[in-house]
């Protein structure tokens, strides 16, 4: 009864819509289980931004919402980097916010309030499910069998790598950009199958809304070419690759250079070359192809040889000469640091500074692809057995993903989708072969050929992969990893990748949640007690949050565009407060925030980081500051006593440690980051005052003093107001100054 | 409660007699009531001038500068303290409170005493030095009274001061000699807060009477580094002054008459200058008011709300005015720079890019607009127009106003067709849609003629 009734829903005319209907409802239930699975930080802690960089997507959506997509499009930011300011509306990635924009009122025309906030934060969550679809229609190109789209959209809805990226709350350009992604390589693969113009137009379309969303569109701008270079090395020339790729390229191009941000770049920058040079040679090569018809061979042999020297060597001498003379910009530092890893180091501190461009741990891999990893190469090497367009696409983008993913952290994202692919291809491939109850093909063809002469054991059709029993295993082992990859994408979102990091959670000793909400904290206090144009100066992590919770303007933040004013608070930080103040005041800060993890043990703090700050503004200023005089004569990083003087009189060292000593008995003080017993006297401060620490003393705001009301240095001003009274004047060295009027 | 009623009434009086800008509460701290004698004309022309003086000793517990977190007085004349010091109530930590909340302070000594070291490390906050000693006069051997310090010398007779710097305003100036006795001389350090009122002639120098000769080696200052009388604004500006001699405040000196050597017997014209210091101590004079600043595009059609905008464009043309009136005894006047002087408006992100003279263009009643027209440089960002006139004597203006200077909409660069240089570009670009729109037409119009008969008769 069963079977007859699953035989009416899989097999003939009706069992086709069936198993459409089939297909859907999945499709859907993934949709539905990627979403979910990106909420648990909601629902453990709220809707709430998390991260750095969200908030000013955020506080940017805010502006788009309020004031409209012109004054957004123009809007100069005079709340940051003070007293610069930043053309915001020149320098963003729209694409996000438009998005959140959009939907924003949509949802208000019918009539359905929603405050933007929510929309921001279940951004990236709705956008996960999109891109499981967009993973299933991937996928369906690569392969005949009808469950490896199906697998990969699963895999691409519950992975941990993209996960990391795109829980609630998580606000980045990375929510929508992966799913543009994925979506763009769909519709560039149908395109060069089918050789049509619309869906190169509609390439083209979703790479503009890529390019508005993400600088990881170079990714497409480089993979595209490079497939379509490829093909043509392999002589795979056709008049599809040309009309999907020409379409693409014009199209595509012109979209991108709508973004006021990306402007010229992509006839200008050296990044962008590549798909330029595979739109000349495809021309040259279609070009060849046209004269083919005309010539004969062995003359056709020469012109072509010759040709192609001459226009090669022509194209190199352009390009070396465009590039000196810098009509196209040299190769950008984050682009170097992709090919040397030591590069960022040594030339670019900021770059380096920053963890999500560090060189990835290999637990990672497994830690956010799980099985998916090892199941990878198969995938690739399934790609090899049936090399068509398109497979050739998914292993150039599979080595160049992998090599760009072992260089730096945050490229795992873009790993994530062709590993998804690659899986599912070898996954289907092996259940189709081991899920079908009918015996092998194998054994009856070897049979057919060959009855007398065989192995008696190969005639055998209980032995091989066509038994129950195999299948049996084979498929339970499946499973169990299919099962235990389930299990750990959960654990993952569920401890590593839903923390909101502006909200830190920690338990007690008995067990019971604590929550550490300092930041909030902080930032709502100058929110409430600072007048509206204070300027604070922290290091640039925190900009954006300052920017975002607490409305003030800051000196500099995440959009680290202008390395000088970045490197002046650096300076500012770890200099004496001699030399902090005239900085202090020529840029007007007003309050000072230092992120202190001593107290608690919070590792991320600003003494951490601090030695960034010091290279970084060693990089602008050698003489002043030098990175050897904070570590001790046995290159030592040191806290306490044995600190160097340059890293005791530095401002970061002083406004962390501050009072630290009055929470413990004498001498008891200790640092529980570092480990260290710190001095017992407290760092003494003249030129700024206490004015907020909070609960858990991570962070801790100072008030930048006046100039001394009657022209006195700080120091005797500080004296003077303790009760020190002056004996005798001051000895100035050098002769005695005389007044001349 | 005697300040209290005293308060009040005089609070009437004030309604009609205040003098001060900064009002009339005036304390003077005298250590012996039967002194008050002596300075019966000096406490006479302040009341006259509507100064409430109140009287007290430094003795006195109750004695308080601040009442409730706020000044009880607006104004102190310390007269030299005849004890170590001025005692709790007036420590250098409250006079500098005092200070810091806009009080002004009038310290006069007396070389006749030893200064207490409370008062001369109050002085050392101010970088006013007074001898190591603290007990020194000044004694110049050409410039001193014959008639009464024929002997020690230490009278000193001299011209009224003139103008401090040939660019600065002159509030001490007039007719007459000073008579200045056993004054306490003092150095003063470079800062800009302070400046000398009355400075010793070239030839006097410091000089202790208690010590033996053998001293004179090492002299703490001599010439006209010594100051009889100084200024110190403080950058709030509450004003404190240093008077080296607090006899020639007595009558005794306001109405005698001295001879230098060689020269005629003349009347001191100490009441004058007795005047002129207590009105500039005690904000009469020198007291500078910025009535508004506006700035606002330079265009015609101005309505209220363009005034102050918060946002300019980087190469707007920007108009700047500020309305100053200084206080002058007991009305607002308009404020005249003096010569040789500039008042200057700066443009300011990080560093100055435009510093400006303000030109004067109208006078009012009782102040001056000062106003400048400029190009905002093009460079965007937070910059402010920034006011910094500090003059010696005269209050401070620290005027900063930001603003936010922006960059060029998408649509406020000219369009493609007003750039001649872009015609060459607009041509290739319509040539070749109207090239492609030809070769449409032409190609489906040049089928070959069987086809187009064929269609003809199939449509016919």
């Amino acid at each position: 009864m069963a079977e007859s009734s699953v035989d009416v829903l899989l097999k003939g005319g009706s069992g086709r819509s069936a198993r459409g209907l089939l297909r859907i409802i999945i499709l859907v239930t993934i949709a539905a289980a990627a979403v979910s699975s990106r909420l648990f930080s909601v629902i453990r802690f709220e809707s709430i931004i998390h991260e750095f960089d969200p908030w000013f997507n955020f506080r940017a959506t805010k502006y788009l919402v309020q004031n409209g997509f012109y004054e957004f499009w123009d809007w100069f930011d005079d709340r940051t980097w003070h007293p610069l300011g930043r053309v915001t509306g020149g320098t963003l990635y729209p694409g996000l916010m438009v998005t959140s924009g959009v939907i924003y009122h949509v949802l208000r025309f019918l009539t359905i309030p929603v405050d933007i906030r929510n929309i921001c934060v279940l951004l990236a969550p709705g956008f996960s499910g999109l891109t499981a679809l967009a993973m299933y229609l991937l996928t369906n190109e690569m392969s005949s069998s009808p469950s490896a789209g199906l697998l990969a959209a699963a895999f691409m809805g519950i992975t941990p790598g993209y996960i990391s990226r795109s829980v609630a709350g998580s606000y980045d350009n990375e929510a929508i950009a992966i799913f543009l992604l994925v979506f763009t390589f769909f519709l560039w693969i149908k395109a060069v199958k089918i050789g049509s113009i619309m869906w190169g137009a509609l390439t083209a379309l979703f790479y503009g809304y890529m390019v508005s969303a993400w600088g990881g569109y170079v990714f497409i701008t480089n993979l595209i070419p490079l497939h379509v270079f490829v093909l043509l090395c392999m002589g795979r020339y056709s008049s599809r690759l040309y009309i999907s790729y020409t379409t693409w390229y014009a199209l595509g191009t012109l979209a991108s250079m709508q973004i006021p941000f990306v402007g010229f770049l992509p006839i200008r920058n050296s990044d962008h070359m590549s798909a330029l040079g595979v739109f000349g040679l495809l021309q040259l090569v279609a070009f060849a192809e046209f004269v083919r018809g005309f010539i004969p061979g062995k003359q056709f042999q020469r012109l072509l040889t010759a040709s192609i020297i001459l226009t090669s060597g022509l194209a190199f001498v352009g390009l070396v000469v465009l590039t000196m003379s810098g009509v196209i910009a040299p190769w950008s530092g984050r682009f170097y640091s992709l090919w040397d890893t030591g590069y960022a180091k040594i030339h670019i501190p900021i770059i380096a500074s920053v963890s999500e461009h560090q060189p990835t741990a290999w637990p990672s891999f497994f830690f956010d692809l799980n099985f998916l990893i090892w199941l990878f190469p198969a995938g690739v090497y399934i790609c090899f057995r049936d090399l068509k367009d398109e497979h050739v696409f998914v292993i150039i983008y599979a080595v160049l993903s992998s090599y760009f993913a072992g260089v730096m952290v945050r490229l795992m994202l873009t790993l994530t989708p062709i590993v998804c692919v690659a899986a599912a291809l070898v996954l289907s491939y092996i259940l189709d072969i081991y899920l079908k109850a009918s015996p092998g093909p194998v054994t009856r063809g070897r049979s057919n050929e060959d009855p007398s002469d065989g192995l008696r054991s190969a005639r055998n059709p209980e032995v091989g992969i066509s038994s129950y029993f195999s299948k049996a295993v084979t498929t339970s082992a499946l499973i169990v990893y299919l099962l235990m990859f389930v299990a750990h994408c959960t654990w993952v979102t569920s401890n590593a990748y839903s923390s909101p990091s502006v909200v830190l959670a920690s338990r007690m000793p008995d067990g019971s949640q604590f929550i550490i909400d300092d930041y909030r904290e902080a930032y709502y206090w100058l929110r409430q007690n600072t007048p509206a144009n204070a300027k604070i100066m922290s290091w640039w992590d925190y900009g954006y949050q300052i920017g975002g919770m607490a409305d003030r303007p800051t000196l500099v933040d995440n959009n680290t565009w202008n390395n000088t004013h970045i490197a002046t608070v650096g300076k500012a930080m770890s200099s004496r407060e001699e030399v902090s103040y005239p900085i202090l005041r020529q840029h007007d800060v007003d309050y000072v925030l230092v992120v202190f993890g001593g107290l608690l043990g919070y590792s991320g703090d600003d003494i951490n980081k601090f030695l960034w700050m010091v290279r970084i503004a060693e990089g602008i200023w050698p003489d002043e500051v030098k990175e050897r005089d904070f570590f001790t004569p046995k290159g030592e990083y040191r806290v306490d006593d044995q600190a160097t003087p340059t890293m005791r009189n530095s401002l970061m060292y002083k406004t962390s440690y501050y009072n630290f000593n009055k929470l413990f008995p004498m001498g008891q003080a200790t640092d529980r980051v570092r480990g260290a017993r710190l001095p017992a006297e407290s760092p003494q401060l003249s030129t700024l005052e206490e004015a907020f620490t909070s609960e858990n003393w991570i962070i801790r705001i100072y008030k930048v003093k006046d100039l001394d009301n009657f022209g006195r240095d700080h120091n005797s001003a500080v004296a003077f107001d303790r009760g020190n009274k002056r004996k005798k004047a001051t000895k100035k060295k050098g002769a005695r100054v005389l007044r001349s009027e | 409660m005697r300040w209290c009623s005293s308060l009040l009434l005089f609070g009437c009086l004030a309604a009609v007699n205040a003098l001060s800008s900064s009002g009339n509460r005036l304390l003077v701290v005298l250590e012996d009531a039967a002194e008050k004698g002596l300075y019966s004309t000096l406490f006479g022309d302040l009341e006259a001038r509507g100064y409430n003086l109140i009287f007290d000793s430094p003795k006195n517990e109750q004695l308080s500068l601040f009442e409730l977190g706020d000044r009880a007085y607006d104004h102190v004349l310390l007269l030299p303290p005849k004890s170590k010091g001025f005692g709790p109530s007036l420590s250098p930590k409250n006079l500098v409170d005092f200070l810091n909340n806009d009080g002004n302070v009038l310290l006069a000594l007396s070389g006749k005493s030893t200064t207490p070291s409370a008062v001369s490390s109050l002085l050392l906050e101010f970088d006013i030095h007074i001898s190591p000693d603290r007990s020194s006069v000044a004694v110049d051997h050409f410039n001193y009274d014959t008639l009464s310090a024929s002997e020690k010398h230490d009278v000193l007779v001299l011209e009224r001061p003139g103008k401090l710097r040939p660019d600065t305003k002159e509030f001490f100036g007039g007719e007459g000699i000073l008579a200045v006795p056993s004054a306490s001389p003092h150095t003063l350090g470079d800062t800009s807060l302070l400046a000398p009122i009355l400075r010793a002639p070239a030839t006097a120098y410091s000089y202790n009477p208690k010590e033996d000769s053998g001293s004179v080696e090492e002299v703490f200052a001599t010439g006209s580094q010594l100051a009889l009388a100084s200024a110190m604004q403080a950058r709030n500006s509450a004003r404190f002054t240093l008077l080296g001699s607090v006899e020639s405040l007595q009558d005794k000196w306001f109405s005698a008459t001295v001879k230098a050597p060689g020269g005629k017997e003349v009347k001191t014209a100490n009441r004058e200058f007795a005047k002129q210091l207590t009105a500039w101590t005690f904000k009469e004079t020198g007291v500078l008011k910025v009535e508004k600043i506006e700035h606002h595009l330079a265009k015609h059609g101005l309505a209220l709300e363009d005034l102050n905008p918060t946002i300019y464009r980087v190469k707007n043309e920007t108009v700047f005015t500020i309305e100053i009136s200084e206080y002058a005894h007991d009305r607002y006047i308009p404020f005249e720079i003096p010569e040789n002087d500039a008042l200057q408006l700066e443009f300011t992100m990080l560093s100055p890019f435009h510093r400006l003279n303000l030109t004067p263009i109208k006078t009012t009643e009782n102040s001056t607009l000062f106003s400048t027209q400029f190009t905002v440089p093009d460079q965007h960002g937070i910059f402010s127009f920034r006011v910094n006139y500090k003059r010696p004597f005269l209050t401070n203006i620290e005027e900063k106003h930001e603003v936010t200077v922006r960059h060029y909409a998408h649509n406020e660069y000219p369009r493609s067709w007003k750039i001649s240089g872009g015609w060459v570009w607009i041509a290739g670009l319509w040539s070749v849609i109207a090239g492609f729109l030809a070769f449409v037409v032409i190609w489906l119009y040049s089928e070959p003629a069987s086809a187009v008969d064929g269609k003809r008769k199939k449509t016919q």
